[in-house]
This record gives C-alpha cells, sequence and structure tokens, in this order.
C-alpha cells in the first residue's frame, strides 16, 4: 500500500527506489542532456511521472508543468511510467527533446517499492498489510527540531503527541494505539538503515524534578532521511519477532543514488519560537496577594506567597516578600515575561556522488536551539554517511554510518510539584511585579533563595523562584554521543538467488552532570552540620547494541505462479554500563565536585547484559500478478528468560488480491486491491536481564563503623515470567479512480495483547510490593482511511488534497486482578495537590480518568454540610481508599479520532501548503485550574470575593435549602476552604474537560528559484535553490481545555496521561529556510 | 496451504542450521550472560539483620499527634487535618512500612540461616527484634498479617491473611520465651549487632558472646515486660503473670542496657526528624505537653523544645530560645487560620508564636534513637509493684519511678549540644510537688513519665495512653472521621492494602465494624 501527499512528492519518492532498483544494472555512458514533456491523452501535464534511462541507474520524475530532464546517451531507451498508465518504452534516436503522451492503462504499479521488514524492498501490490511511506519531502518542509513532531497527524494510525517540553524533547509515537500497560515500551520500534532500536524517550514521566531529555529520533537529520516507511501492524513487523508489538518505523538515510556526478546541497534553516498564552481565559488580575482578603502588611504574610485570596487591587502600598512596598496591582502573567523567544539555526551540507560502480553521500549538520525557558538550550551536530559500492558485478557493499552528538543544556523541569517555571508562575498572585522575583531572588542575609512563598522552606521547596537557578548557576547538562553502523554485503549467487550479511553497530556514550547550587527552594544556606548545601552529581553510561544477521533469498517464476522466499537469523547482544556519583553537604561554598562534600554516594557500578537469537523466514506465492500470499515466522531464544522456557515462535500470514485485474473493463477503476493479514507478535519489554534471582546490596556507608546490608529491590523475583504476545487482525482496500486522480485507502485492525508483562501489586506484608507476572489484555481496534485526490493539474497551476483519519477503539479485557482495575496514579488524600486518578478498568477504554462528582441527592440538588465550620460547603461522604466507589470513570485520555488534512497548491515555482490536524474524543483533567482556582488565582476563584459565595443544594441532615453564605475573609471557613474542598474531596466536575482540538498547524509558502537561474548564464552552476517559509502552530481552531493547549501537556509517556499540570506552553514557530544545490 | 504449525514445523527443522551458520547453539552461554557478575548473590545474614535493627519506621505526625505532644495546625494541603482525626492514609502507614524493611530482611536473614544451630544467637536475637517490631504493628492496627508474612520469595505468598491480634500477642509471647531461652553465652558472637556488637555505641557494647547474650537476655525479658503488661487492662492475672517471668528472668538494669543506635547527622540521619526542618511552619509542639514540663520545670524541657525566631525558617536560628517560662504550646484542635488572630498568640515570622522541637537537640538529625529503654523498663516496674503484681509495693514503686526519671534525664547527654543534666536538677525535679511519687497518684505520675520518656516513640507512647488512661488528655473537639469526640484508638490500614490483598483485607476490616480509627486493639477492650 502506498500513501500520497502529492502526486509529485509522490513519485520523487518512485524516483528513489527506482534508482536503487536501477544500480544494480550495468551504467551506459552518457553524453547529453534530453529534456522532454509528459501528457495524459487530453494534454494535460503528467506531474510526478517516472522517467528512467533503461539499463541504468538513472532516473527523473516530472514537474508539475509535466517537464523532465534527464542525462541519456543517444541511443539509450527512456522507460515511462506512471500510476495508472500504460508504461512506455521510447528509444531517443539521438532526439535531445521529445514529447510523450501516455495511454490510461491497467493501473500497474510494478516501478514501486516500499521498504519492509528486515530492509526487503517489495512491491506494494504484493503487500497484505499497511505500510505507508511518508514523504521525506513533506516532513522537512514542516521542520520540527525531532523529525517525529512533524509526523504529527501525517499518517492514519500513527498518533504523535508532542509534549511542551523544552528544545530537543521527546514525543509520544503510538502505532495503533498503547499495546500494553505504561510501563511497557509501547512506542514503535525503529529501524535505522537496519539497526532495530527503541524509541527510548526520556521523558518526564512523573513528579517533581524531571526534565525531558529527547529520544532516539532525535539522532537522525530530517535532511538525511532517503525514506521512511510505517510498518503500522504485527503482520507488516511481524519479522522483528519480539520486538515487533508495536510496530516499526523504518528509516533509511541518504546514500546517493539520486545524483550522478558530484553534486553538493546546502540547507539553512532558522525558527523563531513563541510562547502562546492563552492564560486570559483562566487568570484573574482583580485580587492579589494575600490570605482571608487581606492585602499583606507584613514581610510574613507576603511570604505566604502563593495565594490569590487578598483584598482588590487599589495600587496602594503592599508589602512584599523581600520587605519592599509596592503599589498593590496586577503586574500582569509573569510566566510569559519571564519566558524568552526560543531559536533554531539548523544547517545542512551534503556532498553526494555516483559512478557507475557505486555512490555515496556524506553530510554534516548543526542545530543549535534555545528554549523558551532561559538557559534552556539544546546543540546538535550529526554526520551521516552512506555509501553504496559494486565490488564486482555481483558483489555490492553498504555502509551507512550515523554519528550523533547531542547536548541537552538545563532541560525545563516540568510536571507535578516542580521546581519548574510554569509551576511558581501558575502558583503565584499576579500583584507582585516580576522585576522583584530577579531583583531580590538571593536573600542578601541568608545568602540563600528569598522565602516567596509558604512552600520554601530550609531544606528545599516545591514553589521555586526560577530566578534563583538562573543567578545562581544551576546547571543540568547532558552530552550525548551516538554512533549507528552499519555494513552490508551482498552476494548475487544466480540471477534469482542471493545471500546477504550485514553486521551493525550501536554505541551510545552519556555524561551527565547536575549542579544545584543550595537544595532547590531552600532558604537556608547550611546543613545543621555547618557544611553547604546543594548537591552535585554525574553520571555516564555507556551501551552496545551489536545486531549481526545473515539473509538468504530468492524468486522464482513457475509459469504463473512466482515464488519468493528467504531465510535469516540474528544475533542481538546488548550490554549497558553506568557510573554515577552523587556529592552533597560541602566543605567550600560555591565549589561542585564530588571531593567537596562531605556526603558521597558511589553507586554500584550500573551493569547489565543481553541477547537474543533469532532465525526467521519468509515465503511469498504469487499467481498471474493478481493473488499474493505471504508467510513469515520468526523464533526468538532469550538470555533473560528461564533457560528452561527461553524460546518464542511467531508467525504471520497475509495476502494480496488485485481485483481490478479482473474489472478492466470498469475503466473509471485504475487499481483495486483486497487485502488480510494475521500475525501474532510479542514484546520483550519489563523483562530485564537478572531480574529472576534475589539479590542483596550494602550501604554505600558504614553506619558507625558497620556494614549494612539488605535485600535489593522492592519486587520479588518471578523465575517464570514470560515475553507479552499480540495478535493482530487486519483487511485492507486500497482503490485508484479516475484516472489514478482520486486514491482510497482503508484499513481496518484488530488486535489483542495479551500476557501482559506486569508488576502483580502485592501486599506489602509480603514482604514485596509487587512481584512481575504475565498478566491482563487489552485490546485495540480501529478504522483507518486516506482519501487523496488531484484536485487540479494544470501546466501552471496544481492543487492536490490529502486526508488521513484514524478512529481507534480501545478496550482493557482483564487486568489480571479480581477487582476488575489496576490503579495506576492517584492523587487523593495522600497529600498531593492534584486530582483523581487513572485507572485501567475491564470493559473500558484504555486510560480512564477518574474523579469524584458533588455529592448529590436522589432529586440531583447539592448536599451541603449542615452542622461546624464547615457549614454551607460541599459534602464529602463517599467512601474513601482505592476501592472508593465514589470515584466514576469521567473518560479517556486517548483521544478516538486523530486525523490530518494537507492541501498543497503550487503556481509555477510557488508552491503553498496548509496542513490542519485535530484530535478528539480525549478527555484531560486540568490540575492547572484546580490549583490556581484553590489558590485564588483563577477567575473561577473570583466568585463571592464580596458578597460571599451561597452555594445552592440542601442541608445534609435537615434536607433545607442551604443558606450559608461562605466569605472570603472568615478563619475559620472562608473560600479558599471552599475551593480546597474540590482537592480534598477530588471533586472533578469543574476541572474535567475535553482534550478535543483541531489546529491549523502548518502553513509553509516555497518559492523555487531554479528555472529562474538557468535563465542567467553565470547561475547555471546552480542547479536548484528554494527558499521557503513557514509557520507551525498557526492557530487553534477548536478547543475545550481553558487556558492552555490541549497540547500542554508535560510528558511523552504512559503514565500521566490525561493529567496536565504545569508544562510548559505550546510555541508558534516561524521558520525560513534555504536550501541550494551545486 | 501452510499454517503456522506447519510454519513450526519448518522452524524446527532449521534450528540445527542456524547452529552451524551462526550461534554454535542459540541459547548458548544465556545462563552465564543472565548472571550479573556484580551483584551480590550470598550475603551473611548478620548484616541483614543489623540492616534491620538500623531500620526504623516512624515519624512526628500519626501517634505523637494522637497523643498530643506533636501538632500539625495547618487546616488544608498535606496533612489535611490529621490534627483533627481525619483518616488520611499518608499520616496512617507510616509503620506499615516495616514489612518491607526489617521484617523483610530479618525473614530472609532467617531464610538463609534455616536450620543452622552454628548461629543460635544471631537466630535467637532476630526471633526478639522480630517481635518487638510485630508488637509494634499489632498496638498501632491491631489484627494484621504475620504468620504468613514476608514469605513472598520463599512461599511465593503474595497475599497474606490477617491473623488475629489476640494471637499474634500468644506467639510473640512463645518466641520470645524460646528466643531468650535458646541464647547461648558459650554461642556464637554477633560481631554486627548494631544495640551491642563490636560497633555499638562505647556505653552499651560488648567485646564477646556471654556479655553480648547477657544483654540480649535483659532486652528479650525488658519487651517480655512490656508484653506482659499490654494485658493489664484486659487480663490482669495475666498481665502480673508475664511480667512477673520477666521480671525474674531479668530485665534491663541501667541506661547500659539500652537498644539504641546512634546517627552521625551526616551519612545518616535521625529518619522521624528529617521532616522537621522541611516547611516547618506546619510543625509545633502541643499546648499540654509544654504545659506539663513548664508546670514542673523539667530539666528536659530546654532540649526537647524551643522558641524559634522565624517558626516558618527554623533552621535559621541558630540560637532558638529553649526558656521553659518562654514556652508555649499550640492549642488541640484549632486551625493556623485561627491561631494566627486573638485571642491566640498570633503569627511569628512564617510561622505561628508556639513552640517547636528544638532542630538541634531532641530534634536533630543527629539525635540517637532508642528502641527500648531502662527508664521504660524501670517504669513499667513501677507500674507492677504499684500494683502488687511484683515485689516491693509502694517503696519499690518509687525506686522504680526515680530511677526511670534518672535514667531518662541521663540519655539526655547522648543528643548533640547538651550539657548532662546535674544530679541537683534531676532531685529538684523528682522532688518537685507535680513529679514527687506519692501512692495514690501513683499510677498517674508513671503515666505521664511514660508519656515523657517516650517523647522519642509515639508507638509506645500511645500504646501506654490507651492502656492505662495516663495522661489524662482533654480530646480534640473537633472529631474528624472519629464520629464523636474521642481519641484514635487504632490506624486505619494503608489504603493500598484494600487493593493489594483486597480478600483478606475485607476479613480483617469485619473485626472493626471497617477500617475505622474508633476500632480497638485486642489489649483496648
Amino acid at each position: 500500500m502506498k500513501k500520497k501527499w502529492t502526486q509529485g512528492f509522490h513519485l520523487a519518492l518512485n524516483k528513489i527506489f527506482l534508482s536503487i532498483l536501477l544500480v544494480f544494472f550495468s551504467a551506459a555512458a552518457f553524453a547529453q542532456t534530453v529534456t522532454g514533456k509528459v501528457q495524459d491523452a487530453e494534454n494535460n501535464p503528467v506531474n510526478g511521472a517516472t522517467v528512467a534511462v533503461k539499463g541504468t541507474n538513472r532516473a527523473t520524475v516530472t514537474n508539475a508543468t509535466g517537464n523532465f530532464s534527464i542525462n541519456a546517451g543517444r541511443t539509450d531507451v527512456l522507460i515511462i511510467s506512471y500510476v495508472g498508465f500504460t508504461t512506455q518504452e521510447i528509444p531517443l534516436n539521438n532526439r535531445t527533446t521529445l514529447s510523450v503522451s501516455l495511454a490510461r492503462g491497467e493501473g500497474r504499479i510494478i516501478d514501486e517499492v516500499v521498504v519492509t521488514a528486515l530492509g526487503i524492498r517489495r512491491n506494494p501490490r504484493r503487500l497484505g498489510y499497511s505500510a505507508t511511506q511518508v514523504n521525506a519531502d513533506e516532513l522537512v518542509k514542516n521542520r520540527t527540531t525531532n523529525i517525529g513532531e512533524a509526523l504529527e497527524g501525517r499518517v492514519a494510525g500513527l498518533n504523535i503527541t508532542p509534549p511542551a517540553a523544552g528544545a530537543g524533547s521527546s514525543n509520544q509515537i503510538r502505532l495503533r494505539g498503547q499495546v500494553g500497560f505504561a510501563g511497557t515500551d509501547n512506542a514503535p520500534l525503529l529501524v535505522i538503515n537496519g539497526i532495530p532500536l527503541d524509541q527510548d524517550t526520556r521523558n518526564a514521566e512523573g513528579a517533581g524534578q524531571q526534565r525531558d531529555r529527547g529520544d532516539n529520533l532525535n539522532n537522525i537529520n530530517p535532511d538525511d532521511i532517503e525514506s521512511m516507511t510505517v510498518l503500522k501492524g504485527a503482520a507488516a513487523a511481524a519479522l522483528y519477532g519480539v520486538r515487533a508489538a508495536r510496530g516499526a518505523i523504518i528509516i533509511t538515510t541518504k546514500s546517493g543514488q539520486k545524483n550522478q556526478g558530484i553534486g553538493v546541497d546546502f540547507t539553512s534553516s532558522y525558527t523563531a519560537s513563541k510562547a502562546i498564552s492563552y492564560m486570559d481565559e483562566i487568570r484573574q488580575h482583580e485580587y492579589g496577594l494575600g490570605l482571608l482578603g487581606v492585602k499583606p502588611t507584613t514581610i510574613g504574610q507576603a511570604q505566604e506567597g502563593q495565594n490569590g485570596w487578598g483584598a482588590k487591587l487599589d495600587g496602594s502600598p503592599a508589602m512584599n516578600y523581600d520587605g519592599v512596598l509596592r503599589p498593590y496591582s496586577s503586574y500582569g502573567d509573569n510566566l510569559f515575561r519571564f519566558l524568552q523567544t526560543g531559536t533554531n539555526l539548523t544547517n545542512t551540507l551534503g556532498l553526494s556522488g555516483g559512478g557507475p560502480n557505486g555512490s555515496f553521500r556524506a553530510s554534516i549538520s548543526t542545530t543549535e536551539a534555545k528554549g523558551i525557558v532561559p538557559s534552556n538550550e539544546y546543540k546538535r551536530r550529526i554526520f551521516n554517511v552512506g555509501i553504496n559500492h559494486n565490488i564486482t558485478k555481483k558483489l555490492k557493499l553498504q555502509l551507512n554510518v550515523n554519528y550523533a552528538d547531542e547536548d541537552y543544556i538545563n532541560p525545563p523541569q516540568i510536571g507535578t510539584q516542580g521546581d519548574g517555571v510554569v509551576n511558581f508562575f501558575n502558583r503565584t498572585a499576579v500583584s507582585v511585579p516580576l522585576e522583584a522575583y530577579r531583583d531580590h531572588a538571593i536573600n542578601p542575609a541568608t545568602l540563600a533563595e528569598w522565602k516567596t512563598n509558604s512552600f520554601a522552606s530550609a531544606t528545599g521547596g516545591t514553589i521555586n523562584n526560577p530566578y534563583v537557578p538562573l543567578q545562581t548557576g544551576q546547571r543540568w547538562q547532558e552530552d550525548r554521543n551516538r554512533l549507528l553502523g552499519t555494513a552490508t554485503i551482498r552476494y548475487d549467487i544466480t540471477d534469482w538467488l542471493y545471500a546477504q550479511g550485514r553486521f551493525s553497530y550501536d554505541r551510545l556514550n552519556s555524561f551527565t552532570e547536575s549542579i544545584i547550587p543550595n537544595a532547590i527552594g531552600a532558604i537556608v544556606r547550611t546543613n545543621s552540620d555547618g557544611t553547604y548545601r546543594g548537591s552535585y552529581s554525574i553520571s555516564h553510561t555507556w551501551t552496545t547494541d551489536i545486531n549481526a544477521d545473515f539473509l538468504v533469498g530468492g524468486s522464482k517464476k513457475f509459469g504463473k505462479f512466482s515464488v519468493d522466499a528467504s531465510v535469516g537469523g540474528n544475533t542481538l547482544r546488548s550490554q549497558f554500563y553506568n557510573i554515577n556519583e552523587s556529592a552533597s553537604n560541602f566543605t567550600v561554598p560555591d565549589l561542585y565536585n564530588i571531593t567537596n562534600g562531605t556526603v558521597k554516594n558511589a553507586n554500584p557500578l550500573g551493569f547489565s547484559r543481553s541477547r537474543i537469537n533469532s532465525l526467521y523466514g519468509l515465503a511469498e506465492l504469487g499467481w498471474n500478478g493478481m493473488l499474493y500470499l505471504n508467510f513469515t515466522g520468526r523464533n526468538d531464544w532469550f538470555s533473560v528468560l528461564n533457560p528452561e522456557k527461553n524460546s518464542k515462535f511467531y508467525p504471520s500470514v497475509s495476502g494480496s488480491f488485485i481485483f481490478s485485474e479482473l474489472l478492466k473493463s470498469m475503466t473509471w477503476l485504475n487499481y483495486g486491491k483486497l487485502r488480510a493479514s494475521w500475525a501474532e507478535v510479542g514484546g520483550i519489554s519489563g523483562i530485564g536481564p537478572f531480574e529472576g534471582v534475589l539479590t542483596y546490596g550494602i550501604n554505600a556507608n558504614q553506619f558507625s563503623g558497620q556494614s549494612l546490608a539488605s535485600v535489593n529491590g522492592g519486587n520479588a523475583p518471578n523465575p517464570l515470567i514470560q515475553p507479552f504476545t499480540v495478535k493482530e487482525k487486519e483487511i485492507g482496500l486500497e482503490l485508484r479512480m479516475l484516472k489514478s486522480k482520486l486514491h482510497l485507502d482503508i484499513a481496518a485492525f484488530d488486535k489483542i495483547t495479551t500476557d501482559q508483562v506486569i508488576t502483580l501489586q502485592t501486599s506489602s506484608t509480603s514482604g514485596y510490593t509487587g512481584s512481575k507476572a504475565n498478566l491482563a489484555s487489552l485490546k485495540n481496534s480501529g478504522f483507518e482511511t486516506l482519501a487523496e485526490y488531484n484536485v487540479i493539474q494544470n501546466k501552471n497551476f496544481s492543487w492536490s488534497t490529502s486526508w488521513n483519519n484514524t478512529y481507534l477503539k480501545t478496550k482493557v479485557l482483564d487486568v489480571g486482578n479480581p477487582s476488575g482495575t489496576i490503579l495506576l496514579l492517584y492523587f487523593n488524600g495522600t497529600g498531593n495537590e492534584f486530582l483523581g486518578e487513572i485507572r485501567y478498568t475491564e470493559g473500558m477504554a484504555m486510560n480512564q480518568l477518574y474523579t469524584k462528582h458533588y455529592n448529590r441527592n436522589a432529586k440531583g440538588e447539592l448536599i451541603i454540610v449542615e452542622t461546624g465550620a464547615a457549614r454551607g460547603r460541599l459534602t464529602n461522604d463517599q467512601s474513601s481508599g482505592p476501592l472508593k466507589t465514589g470515584f466514576y470513570p469521567v473518560g479517556s485520555s486517548i483521544p478516538k479520532f486523530t486525523g490530518g488534512w494537507t492541501n498543497n497548491f503550487s503556481y509555477k515555482n510557488l508552491s503553498l501548503g496548509v496542513f490542519i490536524d485535530y484530535k478528539f474524543g480525549g478527555t484531560v483533567l486540568s490540575s492547572t485550574l484546580l490549583n490556581m482556582t484553590r489558590q485564588g488565582l483563577s477567575k473561577l476563584s473570583l466568585q463571592g470575593r464580596e458578597t460571599g459565595l451561597l452555594v445552592e443544594g440542601v442541608y445534609q441532615n435537615s434536607g433545607l435549602p442551604a443558606s450559608n453564605i461562605i466569605t472570603a475573609t472568615s478563619s475559620t471557613s472562608n473560600l479558599a476552604n471552599y475551593w480546597a474542598d474540590y482537592r480534598n474531596y477530588q471533586i472533578g466536575d469543574p476541572f474535567t474537560f475535553k482534550s478535543d482540538f483541531i489546529k491549523l498547524r502548518n502553513v509553509s509558502l516555497a518559492y523555487n528559484f531554479t528555472n529562474l537561474l538557468k535563465k542567467v548564464a553565470v547561475m547555471n552552476f546552480v542547479k536548484g535553490l528554494t527558499l521557503s517559509a513557514s509557520v507551525r502552530n498557526v492557530a487553534i481552531i477548536h478547543k475545550d481545555l481553558p487556558g492552555l493547549d490541549p497540547e500542554a501537556i508535560q510528558s511523552s509517556g504512559d503514565t500521566r496521561a490525561g493529567y496536565e499540570n504545569s508544562s510548559l506552553p505550546t510555541t508558534r514557530n516561524y521558520n525560513v529556510s534555504l536550501n541550494v544545490k551545486f | 496451504m501452510l499454517n503456522s504449525n506447519d510454519m513450526l514445523k519448518i522452524f524446527k527443522r532449521l534450528i540445527p542450521l542456524c547452529a552451524v551458520l551462526l550461534f554454535a547453539g542459540c541459547d548458548k552461554d544465556f545462563e552465564n550472560v543472565n548472571t550479573n557478575p556484580y551483584a551480590i548473590n550470598t550475603i551473611d545474614p548478620a548484616l541483614l539483620f543489623a540492616g534491620a535493627q538500623r531500620t526504623h519506621v516512624g515519624s512526628w505526625i500519626a501517634e505523637h499527634t494522637i497523643i498530643q505532644q506533636y501538632v500539625t495546625p495547618y487546616n488544608t494541603g498535606a496533612n489535611a487535618g490529621f490534627s483533627f482525626n481525619v483518616n488520611i492514609d499518608g499520616n496512617q502507614n507510616q509503620k506499615w512500612g516495616e514489612y518491607t524493611g526489617s521484617i523483610k530482611n530479618m525473614i530472609q536473614a532467617l531464610n538463609i540461616l534455616g536450620s543452622s544451630t552454628t548461629r543460635v544467637n544471631l537466630k535467637s536475637m532476630i526471633r526478639i527484634w522480630k517481635a518487638q517490631v510485630f508488637m509494634g504493628l499489632v498496638d498501632n492496627y491491631g489484627d494484621v498479617p504475620y504468620s504468613e508474612s514476608g514469605k513472598a520469595v520463599s512461599d511465593a505468598l503474595f497475599f497474606p491473611k490477617y491473623d488475629d491480634d489476640a494471637a499474634i500477642y500468644d506467639d510473640l509471647y512463645k518466641e520470645l520465651k524460646e528466643a531468650i531461652a535458646a541464647l547461648n553465652p558459650g554461642g556464637d558472637y554477633v560481631s554486627a549487632d548494631l544495640f551491642y556488637g563490636a560497633n555499638a555505641q562505647p556505653s552499651v557494647k560488648t567485646s564477646d558472646a556471654a556479655a553480648q547474650v547477657a544483654k540480649w537476655k535483659k532486652l528479650g525479658n525488658s519487651l517480655l515486660l512490656r508484653l506482659g503488661m499490654r494485658y493489664s487492662k484486659l487480663n490482669a492475672s495475666k498481665a502480673q503473670s508475664i511480667a512477673n517471668e520477666a521480671f525474674t528472668g531479668g530485665v534491663m538494669t541501667s541506661n547500659a542496657d539500652n537498644a539504641y543506635v546512634k546517627y552521625d547527622g551526616t551519612l545518616y540521619t535521625t529518619p522521624d526528624n528529617a521532616g522537621l526542618r522541611s516547611f516547618t511552619q506546619y510543625n509545633y509542639v502541643s499546648e499540654p505537653f509544654v504545659n506539663q514540663l513548664k508546670s514542673t520545670n523539667d530539666p528536659r524541657g530546654k532540649f526537647m523544645i524551643a522558641l524559634f525566631a522565624d517558626p516558618g525558617n527554623t533552621p535559621a536560628d541558630l540560637n532558638p530560645d529553649v526558656t521553659l517560662a518562654n514556652q508555649y504550646g499550640a492549642p488541640i484542635g484549632k486551625t493556623d487560620a485561627e491561631l494566627k488572630a486573638a485571642p491566640y498568640r498570633g503569627a511569628r515570622g512564617g510561622g505561628l508564636n508556639y513552640s517547636q522541637i528544638n532542630i538541634y537537640k531532641l530534634g536533630s538529625p543527629a539525635a540517637p534513637e532508642f528502641y527500648v529503654t531502662y527508664a521504660q523498663t524501670s517504669l513499667l516496674l513501677a507500674e507492677a509493684a504499684k500494683r502488687g503484681w511484683i515485689p516491693g509495693g509502694d517503696a519499690q514503686a518509687k525506686i522504680y519511678y526515680e530511677n526511670a526519671i534518672t535514667a531518662d534525664m541521663q540519655i539526655y547527654s547522648l543528643y548533640p549540644g547538651t550539657t548532662p543534666i546535674t544530679n541537683a536538677e534531676i532531685t529538684a525535679y523528682i522532688n518537685d510537688p507535680g513529679v514527687l511519687y506519692n501512692s495514690t497518684d501513683a499510677l498517674k505520675l508513671i503515666g505521664i513519665q511514660y508519656w515523657i520518656i517516650n517523647i522519642r516513640d509515639g508507638t509506645e507512647a500511645w500504646a501506654n495512653f490507651r492502656r492505662t488512661g495516663f495522661p489524662a488528655l482533654t480530646p480534640n473537639p473537633s472529631s474528624g472521621d472519629l464520629g464523636s469526640v474521642g481519641f484514635i484508638t487504632r490506624l486505619t490500614y494503608p489504603d493500598v492494602e484494600a487493593s493489594a490483598n483486597r480478600e483478606n483485607y475485607q476479613k480483617a476490616i469485619q473485626a472493626y465494624g471497617g477500617d475505622k480509627l474508633t476500632g480497638k486493639v485486642f489489649w483496648d477492650q
């Protein structure tokens, strides 16, 4: 199956793959440039037709006006092909210009090739499953630092969720839903030049001080990508066996097949990012800092800090935390005054070349990005080389090396109760100016953080002035170096049989360093023993993954029958080391190294190693170019499993039926294919090396001279654990109609995960809080549609449009315990600031959010407290505890509908892209709004400030209408208490929203100067020049969540799905790019 | 057509091929690969025991608040009104941590020891100490998992049943008796023993098995005395009999017998005190406790409590006011907002104008952690003598009572930055009219002292309060989740047990008519 954004780009890809095919043929000498024009029978230009020189690896595609230009010898034969038209072979016979008229044909797509599992290139008509090619040019048009983000909304079945987490952050990537409960590696397998690797999101999953540190897609420079194939289903990825459960994204980087001779291409791209504020929707600017309706008059009152329950702002002098009197007025939204414009400058220089025996491309790219949070930077240098060489006619060598050097500098701290900027500014009143926080961050009396709120304390706080880390040199930095290298040797034994060997090497070196001067948020500089507070830590990780594999494949035709078969094997050897040390309680102030600390933590060497050995095979039976059956099987052997049971077999079967071959009389139908597949694959995520046995730890420090030991780990080992299993069925239909102008592709799938590797929650009284077990099952099913239409294709103007949509339904089938529900996260009376729970509950969608509702009687009236101090406030007589019946499901965080609508217009040399994407059907709990409300900072909290609030309802005991008014000023029961009840009782009604959005995601405008330059003789050395400008996150057309972009979530993980809290704002990005080819 | 079984057959035939082609065995060497060369796979169980001795789970926010030594007047937020008798999981479940801490490690140590006879003393010490830990769990929660607990690794028993609290006490009695009897002066010396072993504090350490065993026998019998006295309300004759056995067996006779560990405040900090230095505006000493210290001019007071320049930032004040006359405890049942206004003492800095735990002495990160002391034991003896369960009557009870006070005063010299309390101060205190032993008020006086002495051991102070009714505290006027004004009489189980160990939890809470703070432990009937 094939998906196109525009015909032009579609066939640009064809060109690439055709070139790959043709590179194996001998090259003829060439002498001249042949130009021409391709039209259909009605004399409309054919945009994107492939023009190839027969018997060579040279090919090109026609442009929007149907014109092409190619180097060819006088006696060469050109092959001109286009989907839905009859392929023509035209001998040049000394001509250097020609005009070709293509006749509508049987709709062969014989020249298309997609890269499938194990890097095997196959004709899409033979595939019985969904494999979508992503147009690399389209991704480059949507410039994002991480290529994953540009994929959002582009591919049916692929759901990308970028967190708002700073420069170089990760993305959540889910193919056809979430394959397992949180904790499972749910992101698709990435296969980069044949090297399988996990996405490895280093995200900000939890509470506190986490930082998002990107993912493995950051290792790839978007300008180096030659092709990207999304293998959506289990059948498509089945040959990856135990790594196939989540689908796969196959990325191949360039190796120069495109060009003949020597070519240079240079791309420069500059992006400016502005934080987008929706805070005016929720933030109040009428009342200032304070409690009980009182303006602060003492420093102590001012240092309560985080509340906006003060007096009405009147510009009169008010005390501030630093002892300075300032007008009691709104100083605006400090967060957006604090944030800066983010920038990203990326330059890529590529050199490519190719001769009769091979080709190469080498590139270097540099990225310098600054985040919207001051001090946050991301720097990247990528060096990429691809070489193809035909040693002999039969022996071919391919080499790919990608080296990425990344620096993550001060990734912002985001999420719950964090030290980050958002938590501080969202939870402080508008009546303190940003300049105060900036100029009086450090208390001159203590040389530590000035106490700005009651959460600041001697040992540290949770709402911390973000100027303190800036001014004291707090630093967190990671230097990551990753080398991905693959060498492939292929030998064509006969014309129908080949053997291939491949060795790949994946080496990561990561060094992180953290300096925290003083404890974060601490208002005292020294410890009780007189040493200086603060901490310093360093961590060095290095990992090696070695894959070695072989593949023997052949194909034969027997009359109308064809057989393709391959067998192969792979060994994966992984090794991990980590050293980390930390120190605190420093002797010399402001000096951060290990020896200066009087308390040192030298941790044991982190080490793990594992192996997976595999054997696999595939067989394809074809009949008459119309019917294909495919079988694959893979057996994996695992070192991490019990030696008694360490082998698993993963089969798949799929078929395709090109029924249009039988319907040639229906001229409107150019191509029609039905496909179906079934596969069983697995996942080993959750089963680590050495987990099957109990080990012990010895405390790093002796206690009064005595060594102490303890049992390691909170989980009791389970020596019987096995990988989880995914079984998926899929059917699909693909149609090309109306002269192939209309392309439709639909797919329906049903995917069941069983025997998940989950940590069975055990009673802690067993001594252990959990034990891994194969439990629980879930189902993802869905419907994917793609419609593409070339609306207009004229000489000067073209318009193509493409719409993809995914409907995803998730269902928890079994949670593996009798209660029928698993509590993933809860923020109730245990002391967290936040709201609700996330559960997996049998029969419901995944990632189900729960809150309590208002306590109502049978008539639906609110039940109000009748006696005691809380008279007039909400009641909470619903039962409590994790089995609390009072919690109700309010929706799943996973959107049901996702999709995108692409429009590409071109007029002569100008092209315009407009991209709209959307998500619908998800739920989000807004802790920002809850916190701001209970702290008196939101508009919602303005109710009853002056006159008091009457909560309408009936009294709990008497049933009489409630009449007690809650005032802002009562010391025993006030509005702050009223709103705190929402959190204490977990009443989610005012804070539950849909995460739906429709966004005008991207508008891009490009002008291609190439034709203009050709008219200027001195500029002829320039082969191409394109200037483009784009805006990303142009506008939100629709949303429900107030105050925030629904995509302003903090994590690309699954644990905190649906909890919104203290993430960064999203940004609007303005980009200009220049691409020059010589 | 091929189906997956056929594929499987084909693959089975291909397996020998792979051996030749690639791997020399598809899983050769896997066991070796999956063994961590850096991990500790075997351990001396004595080190696990030492680790368990150091592990103590407690905090200022639960038991100490119930018995009105400590109070958090904060009305909202993390501790939302513990002082208002609200059932807050985070406060109730602290002690439950023993299961994954000391119990887990002691049971694994016993698993390793198996039926070893060469390390009988180590084994006996573990049994005694395990009994102490479980006694605390029963005292706090009532029925708890006991017979099936700690067996996840040895028996794959993940969901232990809850045992009847009285039955657990019966078994603890048996365990203590057997373990004390098994201690062998000629047996193994447990050098790793944190209480009395080679690295114990100078005042208590031993260097041979005979001396160590002697101390452990005293510790065992002192625990037996504690266990016996718990029956005083339920079954006086049983209490008398066990107390007598313990007394006869030989209990602690001086501070040199105390079971405690000493923190250095840097590499290891006193766990309970860690919270006192953060968000200090929430941490206060309660009014009844301060009044008790003030009314008797208690010389321990200056080490226990202090008035800081800014209660919102106690570490900034290195020399807080410790003069007893200047101390005020926070009234029970009042919110911070109320206390900031008249008629109360109002705000002070970023907190309230009330006394707090002295974070440089009693509340220091380098404070010793006392588990079982001579002072506690001597007070129990005083009560037993007063009741006539052991010989000596009032005369002997007075001696035990005064010995306890003296011993407790003397151990304050182990706190950082303290000067020894002088004999003159001790004598003056003992003769203070509010302290001086008299036959009529003996049980009350003993109870008050037990309350003061156990400022470091909330579980023990609270258990004794429920058993004896002393000190006579006024309940918090806010009933919270109690239903009516009164005292919390048991802690609720951790919320997580309700889901993680559902069936057993449901059975267990039936004994209390639901998992309520008003349920009663068996000896508190």
